[in-house]
């Protein structure tokens, strides 16, 4: 008998038990401004962002990661924001590789669009769904020293956000 | 094996640590509390978790199969594991098709659970692992003693004397910035070289076939989507039906386990990247056992958070190791027993069943019922220690017998050095009361 009938022949279905459906009541009341400066991120204005990144680049669509190892700041467009915790959904369709956010050294995100929480963010992803997808809230960061906070641990060194009408 | 309690007296022998260390993990616990109050619909967060696990718990089967059925149309391969043996046959298999010798693993539990790179290095694969709290321990040839802070048993006076031997930073150097950006250098390397990377999941979706894994600092990414070949290793409870219940759970799941809003990253894999390898390997290990028995098999509801661990005043003064099992703290000493309950007799006892650990849980597991549950299980088993047994069955004696009780009392008063000794491990650090010349029942009867 194969691994797989083993299990689930000792898997019995139990007592009906519903499943609660979607979650009702939950707080609308979130500022994504507050929420970025919370997970780390920076809120620059277009205007800003040209002072401060003028060397920023847009990179076309890739099938190598690899070649995105030197990119020191990568600017990408963000799906929408959410309120409550400041991540941001992007998706691969969107980024010129995955593993794109990652392996830059900065990073800038577009944002034009918010939604106030989870539910709200996950009812706008119940459309087709991308191949892969991610909520991003601020820079990489670890804390696994000491419960120190440091800024920088994998992926990208610092966020910067502009919401663009 | 050296049990809970003799371990835990080793770490405390530091008493400046152990100050450390539970103040540090408290601290955790206090932003948790922090993140969770701003939610006025918090409670109704937790209890909403805990339905749909308990919903996805009765439908078990059905659920592994619909997401089995979307995860192979969207290209991903699926494995089924019944045991440790059997999963890291499978990993290896892989790896091996290949050809790779060294890999990058994020953190997954299940793959400590297993063994798995003991098991690879035997083979004469090299595991890399790429959470900086993992890598400083796998340096350091220990387990992780916590399950999102694994180097917390750590200072970082420690940690620059690790990396000073193995990656060459400066003597004396324990600057957290600097031993980081040291190996975020070092670990950029094998991200870049690597043909294979082995994630953990936190989410499998039924409905979709995707599976979602969460990480700060952006390791699992940059493993699995540079590598040729992603393996990705999760337990059968790790199941959720739907998508949209993904908002409950990541709502919960950063808040309770150090107080983030969520995640730096929430990473939903859907289908493998073009021309990638992506495969999912699917472990019971115990798992359907513990589904079986009415008793205990909420514990399967688990998120690994590790709440339970910041709050236990146990956990916090006895550190993980003491716990010997790859997951430690109240949630572990409920899951240990299952998979081996000799090897684990100890773990239900390390507890005081305040209940914090049960109060915390966001998906409202009773641990303290359990570890109640699991000692009466594991006495009835003859399988707690002989002290507590025999200290037990006299207890009882004396409680059921009046007279026993009384003249027990009296011996006791009089020969006070009996409760002031080794015998009575209560007295171990602490100061008995004065023993009184004569009990309730004399004084009454005198007056």
């Amino acid at each position: 008998m194969s691994a797989r009938e083993e299990i689930l022949g000792k898997i019995h279905a139990q007592s009906e038990i519903n499943h609660p459906g979607d979650f009702k009541g939950a707080s609308e009341d979130f500022d994504f401004n507050a929420s970025l400066e919370v997970v780390g991120a920076r809120v620059l204005t277009a205007e800003e962002l040209e002072i401060q990144f003028p060397e920023r680049r847009r990179y076309e669509k890739i099938l190598d990661g690899l070649s995105l190892a030197e990119v020191e700041v990568l600017e990408i467009d963000g799906e929408f924001g959410v309120a409550e915790n400041g991540a941001i959904w992007l998706t691969e369709e969107a980024l010129p590789h995955r593993v794109a956010p990652f392996i830059c050294q900065h990073l800038v995100i577009n944002v034009s669009k918010i939604v106030p929480n989870m539910h709200a963010a996950y009812a706008e992803l119940n459309k087709p769904n991308s191949s892969f997808g991610l909520f991003l809230a601020g820079p990489s960061k670890t804390a696994d020293i000491e419960q120190s906070l440091v800024i920088g641990a994998h992926g990208a060194r610092s966020l910067t956000v502009v919401i663009r009408a | 094996m050296i049990s809970h309690a003799e371990a835990s007296e080793k770490f405390i022998a530091d008493a400046e640590r152990t100050d450390w260390h539970d103040e540090t993990l408290w601290f955790v616990r206090e932003k948790r509390d922090k993140a969770s109050k701003v939610l006025p619909e918090w409670e109704a967060l937790r209890e909403h978790a805990s339905q749909i696990k308990d919903h996805t718990l009765a439908n078990l089967g059905s659920y592994l199969q619909a997401f089995e059925a979307k995860a192979q149309a969207n290209g991903i391969k699926v494995h089924w594991a019944k045991d440790a043996a059997e999963h890291n046959e499978i990993v290896h298999q892989i790896i091996a098709d290949q050809g790779a010798k060294i890999l990058v693993k994020s953190k997954s539990m299940l793959t400590e659970e297993c063994h798995l790179n003991d098991y690879l290095a035997n083979k004469g694969i090299e595991v890399v692992d790429t959470d900086l709290g993992e890598r400083i321990v796998q340096f350091r040839n220990e387990a992780p003693s916590h399950i999102v802070l694994p180097a917390i048993h750590l200072k970082k006076e420690d940690v620059g004397e690790t990396f000073h031997q193995h990656l060459g930073t400066p003597k004396g150097n324990k600057d957290p910035q600097f031993l980081t950006e040291a190996a975020r250098q070092h670990l950029r390397g094998h991200f870049l070289a690597s043909e294979v990377a082995i994630t953990g999941v936190n989410f499998a979706i039924a409905e979709t076939g995707e599976f979602v894994v969460c990480t700060n600092e952006g390791n699992a990414d940059m493993g699995a989507h540079l590598a040729q070949v992603h393996i990705a290793c999760m337990g059968i409870e790790k199941i959720i039906p739907k998508r949209e219940d993904l908002a409950v759970f990541l709502r919960l799941l950063a808040r309770s386990a150090s107080g983030q809003l969520i995640t730096t990253y929430s990473s939903h894999f859907h289908k493998p990247r073009e021309g990638q390898e992506m495969h999912i390997v699917l472990l019971d290990n115990g798992r359907t056992r513990q589904l079986a028995d009415p008793k205990y098999k909420n514990s399967l509801k688990c998120i690994r958070c590790a709440a339970c661990f910041n709050t236990c005043p146990v956990y916090r003064r006895s550190g993980g190791h003491s716990y010997h099992q790859p997951v430690a703290g109240p949630i572990g000493s409920i899951l240990a027993p299952n998979i081996d309950k000799k090897a684990n007799a100890d773990l239900p006892f390390a507890s005081t069943l305040c209940g914090s650990c049960s109060n915390v849980c966001p998906v409202k597991i009773n641990i303290h019922e359990q570890l109640w549950f699991w000692r009466q299980d594991l006495m009835a088993a003859g399988l707690a220690p002989v002290g507590k047994t025999i200290g037990m069955k006299l207890m009882a004696l004396t409680l059921a017998h009046p007279a026993i009780y009384r003249i027990g009392g009296s011996l006791l008063r009089r020969f006070a050095p009996l409760l002031n000794s080794r015998l009575n491990p209560w007295y171990k650090q602490r100061e008995m009361p004065e023993t009184p010349k004569e009990s309730f029942q004399e004084w009454y009867k005198k007056r």
